[in-house]
């Protein structure tokens, strides 16, 4: 928009004339500044003066996804340790040292986003304009997510999204600075509908309750038109329930019981926690399927008792026996003595590679930095072959199909099981389809762009 | 323990440098009793403000390790809450109403400029916008509102803003982009875009704590200061006052308490609109559970109380213990104990009981006394009111 091509940044004139200042003394003095030396032209925080690099970690520390956002944090540490003193996936990165990144050595502030929008915003402020970090990641709500990605794409930050699901975040709200390895709504649509149109057939009525924001109605949206149009399903009706509803009996003695056969609740983290126990403790299971389309581990350990048999979609799960997870899973059980969540790979992940993309370009230059990531082809994630987009910046990678384990089954750190790791060559959309039609990046910044 | 100390600290160190920008010599004894004095001493502050939050903190952060200083945005963060408090403080503080939806108008009034700022893109034209369909909501739901008192009048308040929150996020989201934010705002610059909001406002680099945005809110601080100030010094806000001591009396008298009421609600909404007006202008971006959710506006309620609500500039040092201590103390890590993180609000509640239980009359009052001590036994001679009053009671 007119901001990021006409307005000039104040930071950009700050660098601009303090690195004239410090060239001007330099000459003065007669000589050299060492140092410094960068071929690219200085943008957001960059260049990064000293010996240090600063990430800035920014996580829900308190409000309903603190469990989640000290999982971000264990991640997030857990990866600056390995950067710093090689370990866990770094050891096998081709580019990376364990010995810093670009020769300096990995530092990081922290910040509480209270899962608040504006509270996220400012503490991601104070980052890049006091602490100088030159790459914010954290995310834990989608709207965090996004309205952080602005505030970067604005000040020429990176931003490494961590746990945020919606559509938006990479569809109509997509920024050239930030980049999400997190599956949409839209792709647990496309892997969820074929497995559970094996598993309960064809032909059947389904109905759906969805949280009234954002996200709940992508998901509702996505669910409607992949459970139609792969399982031949239909739909009796999508029901809104305010953000943060704690009794859902009234909607869910809405439900005709004897027409409907599954039925979704669109819900996350704390909303799940309570429609889930609830949907069960009205009997529904007994006259219909029911399915959760994200799970994550507040919602699992909430909800435990409830969970046996429902499916659903998570981004990762410790017990995926690839390399790369076994890796992480022993790194991070050694380090804090239990077993990650998939928000802390994700969190491990994005930090990890944002310091490989910084070694492969050579500079922390945002634009390079970014040209790197952009159609980076990886499967040193635990995941498998992955593809960053550069049409949107979303990684084109599988997607997990869960299922709630019973009760007898389950342990402190095992409560999905792990159904289908669904392909990515069976899910996404093209550039110009699904969310993707509605993204238009941003400019990279700098000087040729 | 030792941070809501430095908040408290904190918060005296910003009221003491603005009495001792003002009564630091006998020559400005006179200057006190101005009745526009305060407007002066808030000018002061505003002018080093910046320089002590940033640079000065800052400084100090890096001397003690504790990254205790603030960063470009937070002064004027500060000011803009300042400004709602302002406000607010004129119902809460004076005519003695608790409302638990502010968050409404300041909410609507940041929405409506943000939408407003597609069409003209001017800073200055939004400013009167929002505050217009501030004040305008602000009738309908003061009307219905002020017919009951006490807690009834807060909870049919706060439905009123609720209701607006569930719009904004649900229904309403054609129009406010719902929970992805609202960032779509076209103004980034004052004058037709001739000077950018985010620019330096002096080529000088020691002076880069000071924004253009900062200096815009900085004059609308000092307009909203003078408003309030003459209000508080008229005859109507006499009324406002009394009304907060006893209502009944005011009723016999004569007065049409309703019109007044409603009056001061009214005049509290539309600061709560230039606030919300300068909030998106500063902040560019506009959330529901930013613009609102109850608790933000629970938030003016504790910001006016933390700095004291019989004073016209008190509630301002509220907004900045608050904003301070949740944008720069949340990111603090203490040897031993490690960040402070999901503590802020702890801290802050913690600094909130202690403030409300020994300095009833807030930071502020607390100040003042202070202030009121030690020039009241150096002499007494200077005729200012509320050295005056301590000096007698002292004799």
């Amino acid at each position: 928009m007119a901001r990021d091509t006409t307005e000039l940044s104040r930071r950009d004139v700050l660098k601009a004339s303090g690195t004239a200042g410090a060239a001007g003394l330099a000459g003065l003095a007669g000589c050299t500044g060492g140092g410094g030396g960068s071929e690219y032209p200085p943008i957001g925080n960059y260049p990064v003066e000293g010996d240090e690099v600063v990430f800035g970690f920014n996580v829900p520390q308190s409000g309903s996804y603190s469990q989640e956002g000290a999982d971000e944090l264990r991640g997030y540490n857990l990866a600056k340790k390995h950067l710093n003193n090689g370990g866990g996936w770094v050891d096998s990165y081709e580019n990376l040292s364990g010995n810093g990144v670009l020769g300096k050595t990995v530092a990081s502030v922290e910040g509480d986003t209270a899962t608040n929008p504006d509270t996220a915003r400012q503490s991601a402020q104070r980052m890049i304009n006091r602490d100088n970090a030159i790459m914010v990641s954290g995310g834990s709500s989608s709207a965090v997510a996004i309205a952080v990605q602005k505030l970067c794409q604005s000040e020429k930050v990176q931003f490494q999204c961590c746990l945020t699901h919606s559509n938006d975040t990479t569809g109509s709200e997509c920024v050239r600075y930030s980049f999400r390895e997190m599956f949409n709504a839209y792709m647990t649509g496309q892997a969820l509908a074929p497995v559970l149109a094996e598993e309960y057939g064809e032909n059947l009525k389904f109905y759906q309750l969805y949280a009234d924001y954002s996200w709940g109605q992508t998901q509702q949206a996505s669910m409607k038109k992949f459970f139609t149009e792969v399982g031949n399903w239909t739909q009796i009706d999508s029901v809104p329930t305010p953000l943060g509803t704690s009794d859902y009996s009234s909607y869910l003695s809405d439900v005709p019981s004897e027409e409907t056969d599954v039925l979704v609740l669109n819900h996350y983290g704390l909303d799940a926690a309570n429609s889930l126990p609830q949907a069960i403790e009205q009997g529904l299971k007994q006259d219909m399927e029911i399915v959760v389309p994200l799970y994550n581990r507040l919602m699992a350990e909430a909800a435990a008792d409830s969970i046996e048999g429902i499916f659903g979609t998570a981004d990762w799960s410790w017990q995926l026996s690839d390399q790369y997870s076994k890796t992480f899973t022993e790194a991070f059980r050694n380090e804090y003595n239990k077993v990650p969540s998939y928000a802390a790979r994700l969190a491990y992940s994005q930090t990890v590679q944002y310091a490989a993309a910084c070694q492969r370009a050579d500079t922390f230059y945002p634009p390079e930095v970014i040209k790197q990531l952009e159609n980076h082809q990886y499967s040193n994630a635990g995941l498998g072959a992955e593809t960053m987009r550069k049409c949107d910046h979303q990684a084109q990678r599988d997607v997990l199909v869960v299922q709630g384990l019973p009760s007898d089954q389950q342990t402190e750190s095992k409560l999905l099981r792990i159904v289908n790791q669904t392909s990515r060559d069976k899910l996404g959309y093209a550039c110009d389809a699904g969310p993707a039609a509605e993204c238009s990046l941003g400019p990279y910044g700098g000087e040729n762009n | 323990m030792s941070d809501d100390a430095d908040a408290v600290t904190d918060g005296g160190a910003v009221a003491e440098s603005e009495s001792a920008a003002a009564s630091g010599g006998s020559g400005l004894a006179s200057l006190r009793e101005r009745d526009d004095f305060v407007v002066i001493a808030t000018a002061a502050v505003l002018v080093v403000f910046p320089f002590l939050l940033i640079d000065v903190f800052g400084a100090i952060g890096d001397l003690t390790g504790f990254s205790i200083g603030g960063y470009s945005g937070l002064p004027s963060l500060v000011l803009i809450y300042g400004i709602v408090v302002i406000g607010f403080n004129l119902l809460l503080g004076y005519t003695g109403l608790l409302s638990f939806g502010h968050a409404a108008f300041f909410g609507s009034a940041a929405y409506s400029a943000a939408l407003f700022s597609q069409v003209v893109p001017s800073p200055l034209l939004m400013v009167v916008v929002g505050t217009l369909v501030a004040t305008l909501l602000a009738w309908p739901i003061g009307f219905v509102s002020i017919r009951r008192s006490g807690v009834y009048f807060a909870v049919l308040t706060l439905t009123f803003g609720q209701a607006l929150y569930f719009y904004a996020l649900g229904p309403g989201a054609w129009l406010t982009n719902g929970d992805n934010g609202f960032s779509d705002i076209a103004a980034h610059g004052l004058f037709f875009g001739a000077i950018p909001l985010e620019a330096p406002l002096t080529p000088l680099y020691a002076l880069n704590s000071y924004t253009v945005i900062y200096a815009f809110t900085a004059v609308m601080m000092l307009i909203a200061v003078w408003v309030a100030n003459r209000i508080i010094n008229s005859p109507y806000g006499l009324i406002f006052e009394a009304l907060g001591e006893n209502e009944e009396r005011v009723e016999f008298v004569g007065l049409n308490v309703f019109r007044y009421k409603l009056m001061a609600f009214i005049i509290s909404a539309v600061f709560a609109g230039v606030g919300g007006t300068m909030f998106v202008i500063h902040e560019q971006y506009i959330h529901p559970t930013t613009g609102l959710y109850w608790i933000q506006s629970g938030d003016f309620v504790i910001m006016t109380v933390l700095g004291g609500t019989g004073s016209l500039v008190g509630p301002v040092l509220g907004a900045f213990i608050f904003e301070y201590v949740a944008n720069v103390i949340s990111g603090v890590s203490l040897p031993g104990i490690g960040p402070i993180g999901s503590l802020w609000r702890f801290v802050l509640g913690a600094v909130f009981v202690f403030i409300v239980w020994v300095f009833p009359r807030g930071v502020y009052g607390a100040a003042e006394d202070l202030i009121g001590l030690v020039t009241g036994g150096g002499g007494g001679d200077d005729g200012s009111e509320p050295a005056a009053t301590d000096g007698g009671e002292a004799e």
